[in-house]
């Protein structure tokens, strides 16, 4: 199947550009549902304790509310579901307990928004307070080490004993903040009944997940549930199952009519998930040649009290770079705080900021060039496992972006470099990202005019998901993308893996191309039997279809409508994609909001990842400090690419998150009450236009006969990995003041 | 946001009439005055501003949204966009400090909607001031304390700060206006009046509470810059962490009058930095008759930040403050 | 037992009386039960048809757009003025729909994404730049991106790359597509002047 697939796919503007730009596209909240209730989230205002009584007089008082739903009157109507990770997470109106600041405890619903909003803002609460903890560092945190989930911690060799002995080292400690996804898009949920039927309209980056979620927590049949979410406003891993939906399911159950929930942007901060702050401990130790002899990493991650969630991101770490002596560590420490979860390269982009930080101290300490650093390290084989990579393109990519960054005219002696006022500093790193893929089942039909329709639960989150699936699709079928017509985001359709781990292009096309094999296998096996068909006898099996036609041996041909129209007027097939490793009934399990994917270093044959590096020039101002990033060039090996124009807008996406990440991203917390304090637009800094310079994104060709059938890798989540390093690398060149927690603002820089 | 009255003045007098019942910045004031929104609607929003009545004077702007420059000076009709003034070719000219300081503000949509007035009188971006469910704010809840200084305080203020608040003006305009001794008409039911800009905020005083000297009902009409050789060699400097579309962390608004390379006359306003628009005027002082070299600008940003308090996270301000201010007079003096 | 406000925080384990506060809430009640259920008559002027609508004065044009007359293009995504989804032209000039009254929005003429292309569904070229440059990713912030890059080159802002960057600063795309806004204004700029 590899030989038929180019590696990069025709540049095809997005199948839904034409809704997206007339505001035709419909987001959740955008879709119309009759006579609509409005909520507004009533939240804690203390992180920890337990709410003693309510007063609702005033707010009920307030004209058009119908009802107001806590812990009270609603509390027992869900049977709690696990967090987004299997673990246990915190309850929100189950009971009395509060266990953070933004926890949903109320629910006002009002014929107005207008209303609703008045009468929670008058709902008055009474607390039991207990003192929180807010951070890491706070006073009355637990820690414990993390429970390795599917593969034990990377630990090899003799670390420490390598370390002791090494003729160069390096030891120091990161921090990465709290961030917050900030999708534009707010967590917005509408639910309505039928009777015993439930349709939801809610942003879903896990459509089969959000439906068993819901019946889970309502004790309903799933089959009752619909889960509707055509367009994603932005997910980045806030938008899969949660607590909020089934609240407002019964919120509607009660009230008797549909009820739409807009939270609010500061709401948003805690009633989805996060990514959590990392302290981390770097050791690396190498040989005069700058070959690694140890290497340790040990993470601390915050999270809930109840929750064990963590990223483990050493899996990774571990895994870049040739190194005989491995040791890694996890812990977690619980906090008064939501539980976080999935954020953009959720493992990767805390975890390499560590490593990747640290190489570039060592090559200072080693006076030797970064990217020659890697290159000595570089490695085909996976350093823990042994096993071999599937491919790895890694100095490619370094080589391809350093050309083309003029890397050779950086003067390596930081704060060397000038230009008028401004101090000026390059900075490398790496990036990478495991490949993964997830089980999928796809509906494809053929009409006899010639037009096909593909349909699957997937998930539009920006990524061009209904252009991938097009482009497929006529690519498998021979059409026009013209003639296809996609449906995603909704749960009445065959599911698909979460849109996470950057697995959904590879899972999605894999099952497409096998539904539509299935099509041109039966077609072709009629045409061969019709005694009318000029392809009459010939084998099926070579039977091709392309540019509209059924094509066999010796130009013997005929129209794919004539075709398609002998099978009879319905031609459907539907396909399921399991890849090998994963279990049989992974199609099956989604339907109880399982989810699986292999990929990374899970995998018993190869250790499969994408792989990048970035490059920056920064610009600090010689007096004021301010920190400005001027051009950008990043290159990526990612397998098959199969539509380049949202390709390069994923890479060059992740690589603008990286850039906000090093210099702009931090939830800030009030320490003494744990309690979020910038959680609006204006405080928590996005960057603007304005930050973003020219951002020059390289695919570098690769062929990947192993990691797939079509050689898809992911490319949604690498481009963010890695290039906070490189960032905080440039400061350091420009500068000399080597910054290890994030982001990087003026103040860190005054002194001097 | 709470039900209120909503009211339309089609003129001054009507305005005047209907508007007694705003305040001096009271955040209890039981009536508010609607010309951009930018900042009302979101504190209603918010349910920080509860006014009973809303007064809308966007029909003002026809008589009092005026922008000219006369030998005299500056003319800027309060009702006027900060777009329009922004925007207006010869303010960037003449008073290029009073342009800058607008277009570094916000964003164009902001702009395109909030009033010179209403920009002036913002209230401040303190999240414990935006927030009710922090029940100790003395702006808000006088009498309550403040949750910024033992809390999250990153932005804020350093001079002008008390017991009783630090939170920051957040303000870029008012930062030029008090430099460059702007003076403000105001209108009221008592008649008009005419006052230094620099007396239009009230210091902090153990009521942060009260915001501004303005009379119940009163309503800012005009600003006027006064003519000065100092005007056109002026800038607006703002520092902040993302590159557009936020709030200073340190800003300087610097006017100069060169003789050579002597110093005749300075004026140093500072924002993200203080209680209230900030004039630096001992500073200025030590520049005079000196010529301007690194070290003059040094001592005298070092002089105008020499009461400063800070918190913790504010720590850095007072630094970035005196690079700022260093960094604005060289650039205004090359 | 001492009531306390729900926007009111403990400390010390005891409830703190909402000092200061709750003689505002007496006068607010008053003027709540006076005025709560009031709806006001609004005359909206959206892409040139008139709307009468009776609505709470507190309703913004964002809120009248989506929640009364369905024109959804206009996106909410944070509704104080801090995002830029929700920009639309009123009298011509970009604002901000969430921070508008809709009841100080009479009488001026509102122009939404709905508005932009022409009649007959043919794309006005900062939507067809927008595609064929990728200026977009999720889809959600777009059409207050697309509604501020077309007053941006109307007002004249969009002659420089610095220029276009920092007077489309006031719409936030998290997806990141700022480097093809860009592009997609450089494009869409000669072809709104010759067109």
């Amino acid at each position: 199947m590899q030989d038929n697939i180019n590696l990069f796919g025709k540049p095809t503007p997005r199948v839904d550009g034409i809704a997206k730009v007339t505001g035709a596209a419909r987001f959740s909240s955008d879709e119309r549902v009759l006579n609509p209730a409005y909520a507004y989230l009533v939240t804690s205002t203390i992180a920890r304790g337990r709410i003693s009584a309510f007063k609702l007089d005033r707010a009920k008082a307030v004209a058009g509310v119908l009802d107001i739903f806590t812990h009270e009157n609603i509390g027992g109507e869900t049977k709690t579901d696990t967090g987004p990770d299997g673990h246990p997470s915190t309850t929100s109106l189950e009971s009395d307990r509060v266990w953070y600041d933004g926890q949903i405890i109320g629910i006002v619903v009002a014929e107005t928004y207008e209303a609703a909003r008045e009468a929670a803002h008058k709902v008055e609460v009474l607390y039991a307070p207990e003192t929180p903890s807010a951070t890491i560092s706070s006073a009355g945190t637990e820690t414990e080490p993390h429970k390795p989930e599917r593969q034990p911690d990377p630990n090899k060799g003799d670390a420490q004993g390598a370390f002791a002995g090494a003729a160069v080292k390096l030891d120091a400690q990161y921090g990465t903040p709290s961030q917050h996804h900030n999708p534009i898009e707010l967590f917005t949920v509408t639910c309505a009944w039928d009777g015993p039927k439930l349709t939801i309209h809610e942003p879903s980056q896990f459509m089969w997940g959000t439906k068993a979620s819901v019946a889970k927590q309502l004790k309903i049949d799933p089959d009752h549930v619909r889960a509707i979410s055509r367009y994603v406003g932005g997910a980045f891993g806030s938008k899969g199952p949660n607590p909020r939906t089934a609240w407002i399911a019964i919120a509607a159950r009660h009230v008797r009519r549909p009820v739409k929930l807009v939270p609010t942007r500061d709401q948003g901060f805690s009633i989805a998930t996060y990514r959590a702050q990392t302290r981390q401990h770097v050791k690396l130790g190498a040989a005069s040649d700058g070959k690694l002899v140890s290497l340790s990493h040990e993470g601390w991650e915050l999270t809930s009290r109840p929750s064990g969630y963590n990223v483990a991101g050493v899996g990774s770490t571990a895994r870049m770079y040739a190194c005989p002596n491995i040791a890694t560590a996890v812990n977690v420490v619980h906090a008064d705080r939501n539980t976080p979860g999935f954020m953009r390269a959720p493992p990767e982009t805390p975890y390499m900021f560590g490593l990747e930080s640290a190489m570039d101290e060592l090559a200072y300490a080693l006076k030797m060039d970064p990217i020659e650093l890697r290159r000595v390290n570089d490695t085909q084989t996976d350093p823990v496992s042994g096993l071999p990579f599937s491919s790895r393109s890694l100095m490619q990519c370094f080589d391809q972006a350093a050309a083309q960054f003029g890397w050779a005219r950086r003067n390596a002696e930081p704060a060397s470099m000038r230009d008028g006022d401004w101090m000026v500093g390059y900075g490398c790193a790496t990036a990478c990202y495991p490949s993964n893929i997830g089980p999928a089942a796809v509906r494809v039909a053929l009409t006899p005019k010639g037009k096909a329709f593909v349909g699957l639960a997937g998930h539009e989150i920006g990524t061009g998901a209904y252009t991938v699936v097009a482009i497929t699709a006529a690519r498998a079928l021979g059409l026009d993308i013209k003639d296809v017509t996609v449906h995603l985001g909704d749960s009445e359709l065959p599911p698909i893996m979460i849109a996470g781990g950057s697995n959904n292009a590879a899972s999605a096309s894999n099952a497409v191309v096998k539904a539509c094999e299935e099509l041109r296998r039966r077609i072709a096996e009629a045409a061969v039997r019709a005694g009318d068909s000029p392809l009459h006898g010939a084998d099926a099996s070579t039977l091709k279809m392309a540019a509209g036609k059924l094509i066999g041996p010796a130009d013997r041909q005929e129209p794919l409508h004539i075709a398609v129209a002998r099978t009879g007027q319905h031609l459907e097939a539907y396909a399921e994609n399991i890849p090998q490793g994963l279990p049989p009934t992974a199609v099956a399990d989604m339907s109880k909001g399982k989810t699986a994917m292999l990929g990374g270093s899970a995998r018993k044959d190869v250790t499969a990842y994408a792989f990048g590096a970035h490059f920056v020039e920064v610009r600090v101002h010689s007096r004021t400090r301010e920190i400005r990033v001027a051009r950008v060039v990043s290159a990526f090996a990612a397998g098959t690419i199969i539509n380049p124009t949202t390709a390069h807008s994923q890479f060059m996406s992740g690589a603008i998150w990286g850039l906000s990440s090093a210099l702009l991203e931090k939830t800030e917390l009030d320490e003494d009450t744990a309690r979020y304090v910038n959680d609006n637009l204006a405080d928590y800094l996005l960057p603007v236009n304005a930050d973003v310079p020219s951002v020059e994104i390289i695919m570098v060709q690769e062929k990947d006969t192993q990691v797939n059938p079509l050689g898809v890798k992911g490319i949604g989540e690498i481009g963010i990995v890695g290039m906070n390093a490189a960032v905080a690398n440039a400061i350091f060149h420009a500068t000399g003041k080597r910054v290890r927690d994030l982001p990087i603002r003026a103040e860190n820089l005054l002194e001097g | 946001m709470r039900s209120f009255v909503y009211q339309s003045a089609g003129n001054l007098s009507q305005a005047l009439t209907l508007g007694r019942g705003t305040g001096q910045g009271q955040t209890d004031a039981t009536a508010q005055y609607l010309a951009g929104g930018t900042t009302l609607i979101d504190l209603m929003k918010l349910d920080v501003l509860r006014p009973q009545r809303l007064v809308n004077i966007d029909a003002l702007r026809g008589d009092y949204g005026a922008i000219q420059i006369t030998a005299n000076g500056l003319h800027l009709g309060a009702l006027a966009t900060m777009a329009a003034a922004a925007e207006h070719p010869a303010v960037s000219a003449d008073y290029p400090a009073i342009a800058q300081s607008l277009k570094l503000a916000a964003s164009a949509q902001l702009r395109n909607m909030a009033s010179l007035g209403g920009n002036v009188l913002q209230k401040t971006r303190c999240p414990y001031y935006r927030d009710p469910s922090w029940s100790a704010c003395n702006k808000r809840s006088p009498g309550s304390g403040c949750a910024a200084i033992a809390g999250y305080n990153r932005n804020h203020a350093v001079l002008g700060v008390d017991a009783s608040c630090i939170s920051q003006y957040p303000g870029d305009l008012g930062v030029a206006l008090i430099a460059l001794e702007a003076q403000v008409e105001v209108a009221g039911p008592q008649g008009a009046r005419r006052i230094p800009f620099a007396s239009l905020h009230t210091p902090a005083n153990g009521q942060p509470h009260i915001e501004t000297t303005l009379k119940p009902g009163e309503i800012l009409v005009a600003f006027l810059v006064p003519a000065a050789p100092f005007n056109r060699r002026s800038l607006y400097l703002k520092v902040r962490d993302r590159s557009s579309y936020e709030f200073a962390i340190a800003s300087a608004a610097v006017a100069l009058e060169l003789d050579g390379r002597t110093v005749r006359q300075a004026r140093i306003g500072l924002g993200g930095m203080a209680y209230q628009p900030w004039r630096a005027e001992e500073a200025e002082q030590m520049l005079i008759g000196k010529p301007l070299t690194l070290s003059n600008a040094e001592s005298a940003a070092t002089f105008a930040l020499k009461d400063a308090i800070t918190h913790g996270h504010n720590d850095y301000k007072p630094e970035l403050a005196r690079r700022t201010v260093v960094r604005a007079l060289l650039e205004a003096g090359a | 037992m001492t009531s306390i406000t729900r926007r009111e925080v403990l400390t010390g384990g005891t409830a703190l009386a909402a000092v200061g506060v709750e003689p505002l809430f007496a006068k607010q009640r008053e003027a709540s039960s006076a005025d709560a259920a009031g709806t006001v008559r609004v005359k909206l002027m959206v892409n040139g048809k008139t709307h009468d609508l009776n609505l709470d004065p507190r309703v913004t044009v964002l809120d009248a757009l989506r929640e009364q007359l369905h024109l959804t293009g206009t996106k909410k995504g944070c509704d104080q003025g801090q995002c830029g989804a929700c920009t639309i032209h009123l009298d011509g000039r970009r604002v901000l729909s969430c921070l508008t009254l809709a009841v100080a929005a009479q009488a001026k003429a509102i122009k939404t994404i709905e508005g932009l292309a022409l009649p007959d569904g043919s794309l006005h070229p900062m939507q067809r730049a927008f595609i064929e440059q990728d200026g977009f990713q999720c889809g959600y912030c777009t059409p207050g991106q697309i509604m501020s890059a077309v007053a941006c080159v109307e007002e004249g802002h969009a002659n420089t790359d610095a220029d276009i960057r920092e007077y489309m600063s006031g719409n936030l795309c998290r997806c990141a597509a700022y480097p093809k806004i860009l592009a997609a204004i450089k494009q869409a700029r000669g072809q709104m002047e010759h067109g």
